[in-house]
This record gives structure tokens, C-alpha cells and sequence, in this order.
């Protein structure tokens, strides 16, 4: 039981009919990662085909700003425009070394659809995507990617018709199909060892930017942060200076109107442990134990739990959790437009949007490394609507 | 032995298979599920699976997740399905209920307490599918140190295979094995090899086994009846029950109908 486990947290909560389909998994996956050839076949299509290693930008009119030195993980230009390809890359390798033949996937703003129906069409495999009726609606770029990539996109019309929901369903059909069908989990998330492969898969996020910043500046940086919604990109980045104790570890999550609102999708401000999804983790519930709908301007971040290992290091004090709303959020974003002319997505944004609080005692002698997690393009109906006080299309 | 132990053995003694029906607590509404309940009661059911509706349930397919949807929608949650089981057990009813609910809704209860209150008020029986059988320690060794506490129902499906001896070795009450791969609520096509899976299953358990998904008429279990002791209805039955308005003559007689051709 144990190594299923961060601490209290993670576990295999699934019906028996997955137990030993997690343990194939499992297997195949320890196995590959072993496994030299394997590893240089993910890395060849990580350099060739998304284009990896990716920047760490030095940002200096932030830097100016704020008076300390501001580094950007430009994950945002990985083909596709975020870091869940690196993932997906992962996953499809794996699930064709196992000989399976059809990838499943949920998505919620739909960009781990458009990666995984990606990383099928480059591998020629059946892609089948579960979606929200609610996310479908606002997020039909998105629809008409997956499908051109060949991909069905699958309508799920039960609960909330959001991210929760087209999960749930996943795991449904999963259940179905596990012989010859691999599910794709785009977050840190889920059953053991989906948490475990999918940071095995975002570290090369963090294995590029120690490096990186150590040829820069000859240390390590003082803080690295990154937006939480599942988790994925950030445990990316914490993973390879998570060792470092020197080296804060900041997790922003979404406050959405206001953690005192009630409409926040921020799992580890107010949620407490429970069960879903396969894993134990912090989870916002209500007063029956019923999981809440999460509410965040950031699809990617609308997320009622975080990966299990984010609840481990926020309750060992390794990782310092905090959030920030909406409003905070889409400011950070408008202000990288302007000052360094790069348009992030709104979930990379939450992480900006920290900066103001964090290098409030920083100096120029010291560095913060944030990762840039995705491009803004996917938001620009959003954005528009919010800056034209239209309020929420998320 | 508790209600569910002696019902089962009774029916095996009688030389007859069980007969279990699944329903979504709290619908039509708290009185008419007691009224659902006492019927059953009535027409010869051998247990109720009564369940705990769930925001994500995982398990069900379509048909139970919009009734635990409708049933959360009014209102019910799990101190009112146990004020409404002490009242009906206050009123007499001696049936076996086991409740059907996902981790959450007995992890944000607190074990302790649920253990408790389940035995306080009557329920024989819990089955958890989304606790399977490595992550079950939490909650038995809390079950094992009361007595009278419900009996945790072990689940097995085609896919388990090598799985059985481990999960079978402290199963008490009965062995629940799903008859597909996947939810709730499918058509009953059973997985392919359905009966090499359930002789397994019968070889090893020294207690009685039932089986479940995707049955709708005692016809449907024709092809394993031999290896078998008894069968669960759910998604079916609920449907009957939304389509009629909760005619409990519909429920009636579909019990009586089902339990005498299982029995033919």
C-alpha cells in the first residue's frame, strides 16, 4: 500500500475491474522508464516534434519592476501551446509499447484534448475525448482542433457537464475498454501510478531549468512557482528542486472571485482530504460530502482536487500553497502583454500574479523562476469578454 | 449471524436462489422510499442495496447517476437515509439493507462514527466499489473492532482473475461478481467468458455468490443459474420504478414474478 502513498495521500481508489489493469499499467510503466530506449525515443520526439528545450527567459522589464531577477520557463511554446504535450508524449509512447491501440482522454478547457488527439494522430492511434456539454460551448475552438486531429469528441451530460464530469466518464469507459484501450490522464491525478508517471513526464520542465539557470546565474534560484490547478505543470517544476531546500517552492492556486466567496476552485485554501478520481487528496466538498463545482475565469484551473503529492508537500511544509483571484490574475496577464510582449494563458497567469507578494523582500541578487505553463491564444474570447467587463465566458 | 447471514442461509437451506434489488435512497422521496422498502419487504425480496446518492459516481452508468443526481437535487444525504432507516426498522421492517455508497460520502461522515450509526439504526451490509481491496484496511479494521457491525461485501469482476483467493480469503456475507466489464446499468450481455469466471469464483468461496449488472428478467441469468446463488437488479428496477411513478404494485409483482421464475 505504501508506495501507492505521498504520505496520506494518493492510493488507488477504483472499482476491482481496474485493479489489475493499474497493475499492468504499472508494471509497463517501471519497466519503460528503465528502460534506455525508450527514454531516448521520448526525448527524440520531445526535441523533434514539440520543439523542446524550451527557454528560461530572463524577463527583464519584470525583472525592472519588480527588483529581483524574473526568469520565465517558456512552456508556452511547446507545440501545441502548453506543457501537457511533454505528457501526452509520455503516456502514448508507453501505451503503444504496451500494444494498445485506442487512447482515452478527458478535458476541460480542452487543452489536454487537443495534445493527446495530437500526440494520436502522430502515433496513428483511435482517439476518443470525453468533454463537458458546458466546456463544449465555451471552448469550441478547441472542439474543432481535436476534430480536425481526427479525434471523436465525446459530450458528457451528467453533474456539473464539466472537467469533473467528462473525468468521471473517462473512468467509466476505461473500465469498459481497458483491454485494448490506454487512458490518458492529462493531470497530476487519479490513481496510483497516473500521479507518479505524469511528473515523471512534466520534470523535464524543471530538469531544463535548473540547468539552465544554473549556466545563467551560477546558483540556483531563491523561488520557483507555477500555477495548480491538477497540478501537472507545476509538480514539473518543483520535481528536480525538490531537494534543494534552499529553493521556496510556491503553488498558486485559483481564487476565483475570492476564497471568502465560496466560488474558488482553491482545493488546498479550504478543501479537506477525501476521495475522487482514484486518489485521496484535498478535495472541495460540501456539507454532505458531495465534491463541489470549482469556479475559476481559468478552465484549466477549475478543478474541485490537486494531485496528491501537492497535498503531501503543502502538509510536510516542503511547498507553500496560495491563491490568487480572477481579477489578480487577468491584471498579471495584461501586464506581461505589455512588458514583455508575450500573451500567457490565464492558468500561467495566476502564477504572475503572485509576483507583487513574493519579491516584496527580494533582492537583485536574487531570482524567482516561474513557469510559463501555456500561450494565451485559446483565451482571447475570454480575455476580450473580461476586458470589456462582459464578465465570464469560463 | 446478522439479518443478511440468516436470510441467505435460509434460502440456501430452502434450496432457493436470493433475490436482491438495488435502489437510489431518498426517491420519490424519503416516505415513499420507506413505502418502496416495506413493499419489497412484503413481495419476498431477500435484501435491498439502498444507495447513498453520490455527486461522482463512477461505478453507475446512466441510469443511477441521474437518479443519485435527482435524489441529491432533493435533498437527501446520509443522516437522512439514517433517520429514515431507524424509522423504518422502528416500524417493524426486518428486511437486510446494505448500503451502496462511494468512499467520500463515509470518509467525510467519519468511519467511527458511520460504523456506529449504521449499527444504531440497522444496516446489515456496506458495499464500497470504489474501495477496492488494498485500500480497504482503513475501513475494516474500524468495522472488525465493533460488533454487529455491517458486513463489507467483496466485489469481484471478470477481470480480477488471480485477484479472487486474496479477495475472497475474509469475505464474509456474500461475494458480489459483476457480471461485465464497465458500470452499471448495461445490457445483460455478459463478459465472454462469464462461465469459466463464475465456476472460479464458486470453487473458492464458502459463501454465497450472487451476481449483478446488467440483469433485467430472471431469463437473464438462465445461462449460469447453476453457479450461482442469487442475483442483483438495479438500473432495471429503478427504471421500472421512475417510468411507473413508483406504482409500488409495479414492484410488487416484478419481485414476486422475478423470485418465482429464479426459482422455476
Amino acid at each position: 500500500m505504501s508506495n501507492t502513498y505521498y504520505g496520506e495521500f494518493g492510493g488507488q481508489y477504483v472499482a476491482e475491474t481496474l485493479m489489475n489493469t493499474l497493475a499492468e499499467l504499472e508494471r509497463a510503466y517501471e519497466e519503460a522508464i528503465a528502460d534506455p530506449k525508450f527514454m531516448e525515443e521520448y526525448h527524440y520526439y520531445l526535441k523533434e516534434y514539440v520543439g523542446r528545450e524550451t527557454p528560461l527567459y530572463f524577463a527583464e522589464r519584470l525583472t525592472e519592476k519588480y527588483g529581483t531577477k524574473i526568469y520565465l520557463k517558456r512552456e508556452d511554446l511547446n507545440h501545441t501551446g502548453a506543457h501537457k504535450i511533454n505528457n501526452v508524449i509520455g503516456q502514448i509512447l508507453l501505451a503503444k509499447r504496451m500494444g494498445k491501440t485506442k487512447v482515452i482522454a478527458e478535458t476541460g478547457a480542452g487543452q489536454h484534448g487537443v495534445a493527446t488527439a495530437t500526440g494520436a494522430a502522430l502515433f496513428g492511434m483511435e482517439c476518443k475525448v470525453f468533454m463537458g456539454t458546458e466546456d463544449i460551448e465555451r471552448q469550441h475552438l478547441n472542439v474543432m482542433r481535436m476534430e480536425m486531429l481526427g479525434a471523436t469528441v465525446v459530450p458528457v451530460q451528467s453533474g456539473s457537464n464539466t472537467l469533473k464530469d467528462a473525468t468521471n466518464e473517462a473512468i467509466r469507459t476505461w473500465a469498459k475498454e481497458a483491454e485494448d484501450t490506454f487512458y490518458v490522464i492529462g493531470s497530476a491525478v487519479g490513481p496510483h501510478p497516473y500521479p507518479k508517471m505524469v511528473k515523471q513526464f512534466q520534470s523535464v520542465i524543471s530538469e531544463e531549468a535548473k540547468r539552465q539557470h544554473l549556466e545563467k546565474e551560477g546558483k540556483l534560484p531563491d523561488v520557483v512557482m507555477a500555477c495548480v490547478g491538477g497540478g501537472s505543470n507545476c509538480i514539473g517544476m518543483f520535481a528536480h528542486f525538490i531537494d534543494e531546500q534552499d529553493v521556496k517552492l510556491i503553488g498558486v492556486e485559483a481564487a476565483g472571485l475570492g476564497i471568502e466567496t465560496g466560488k474558488h476552485a482553491s482545493a488546498m485554501a479550504l478543501g479537506r482530504p477525501g476521495v475522487l478520481h482514484g486518489m485521496k487528496s484535498y478535495l472541495l466538498q460540501d456539507e454532505d460530502g458531495n465534491v463541489q463545482i470549482a469556479h475559476s475565469i481559468s478552465a484549466g484551473l477549475d478543478y474541485p482536487g490537486v494531485g496528491p503529492e501537492h497535498a503531501y508537500l503543502k502538509d510536510s511544509g516542503r511547498a507553500t500553497y496560495v491563491s490568487v483571484t480572477d481579477e489578480e490574475a487577468m491584471n498579471a496577464l495584461s501586464e506581461l502583454c505589455k512588458l514583455e510582449g508575450i500573451i500567457p494563458a490565464i492558468e500561467s497567469a495566476h502564477a504572475l500574479a503572485y509576483l507583487p507578494k513574493v519579491t516584496k523582500d527580494m533582492t537583485m541578487e536574487q531570482s524567482v523562476v516561474i513557469c510559463l505553463s501555456g500561450r494565451g491564444d485559446k483565451d482571447a474570447h475570454t480575455i476580450e469578454a473580461y476586458f470589456n467587463g462582459e464578465g465570464y465566458l469560463n | 449471524m446478522n439479518r443478511m447471514e440468516q436470510r441467505l442461509q435460509a434460502c440456501k437451506q430452502e434450496g432457493k436462489k436470493a433475490f436482491i434489488t438495488y435502489m437510489t435512497a431518498g426517491l420519490p422521496d424519503m416516505e415513499g422510499c420507506k413505502k418502496l422498502i416495506q413493499t419489497q419487504e412484503a413481495a419476498g425480496i431477500d435484501a435491498i442495496e439502498l444507495g447513498i446518492p453520490f455527486s461522482d459516481p463512477v461505478a453507475d452508468g446512466p441510469v443511477i447517476q441521474a437518479a443519485s443526481y435527482k435524489s441529491i437535487c432533493q435533498g437527501t444525504n446520509l443522516k437522512g437515509v439514517f433517520e429514515m432507516v431507524s424509522q423504518v426498522r422502528k416500524e417493524g421492517c426486518e428486511v437486510p439493507l446494505i448500503f451502496m455508497m462511494y468512499f467520500n460520502t463515509i470518509l467525510y461522515y467519519g468511519i467511527e462514527k458511520f460504523v456506529e450509526k449504521c449499527i444504531e439504526v440497522g444496516v446489515d451490509g456496506v458495499i464500497v466499489p470504489d474501495l477496492p481491496f488494498e485500500e480497504q484496511k482503513q475501513f475494516t479494521d474500524v468495522l472488525n473492532a465493533h460488533e454487529h457491525a455491517p458486513i463489507m461485501i467483496q466485489l469481484l469482476t471478470p477481470m480480477s482473475k488471480q485477484r479472487i483467493p486474496m479477495i475472497l480469503e475474509n469475505a464474509r456475507g456474500f461475494v458480489y461478481c459483476v457480471s461485465s466489464m464497465g458500470v452499471t446499468g448495461q445490457a445483460a450481455d455478459f463478459h465472454k467468458d462469464i462461465r469459466a469466471y463464475l465456476k472460479e469464483v464458486k470453487s473458492q468461496s464458502n459463501i454465497p455468490v450472487m451476481i449483478g449488472f446488467g440483469i433485467r428478467t430472471a431469463k437473464d441469468v438462465d445461462g449460469v443459474r447453476d453457479l450461482v446463488d442469487g442475483c442483483i437488479v438495479g438500473s432495471h428496477f429503478i427504471n421500472m420504478m421512475e417510468e411507473s411513478g413508483y406504482d409500488m404494485n409495479v414492484a410488487k409483482t416484478y419481485i414476486e414474478t422475478f423470485k418465482q421464475e429464479l426459482n422455476a
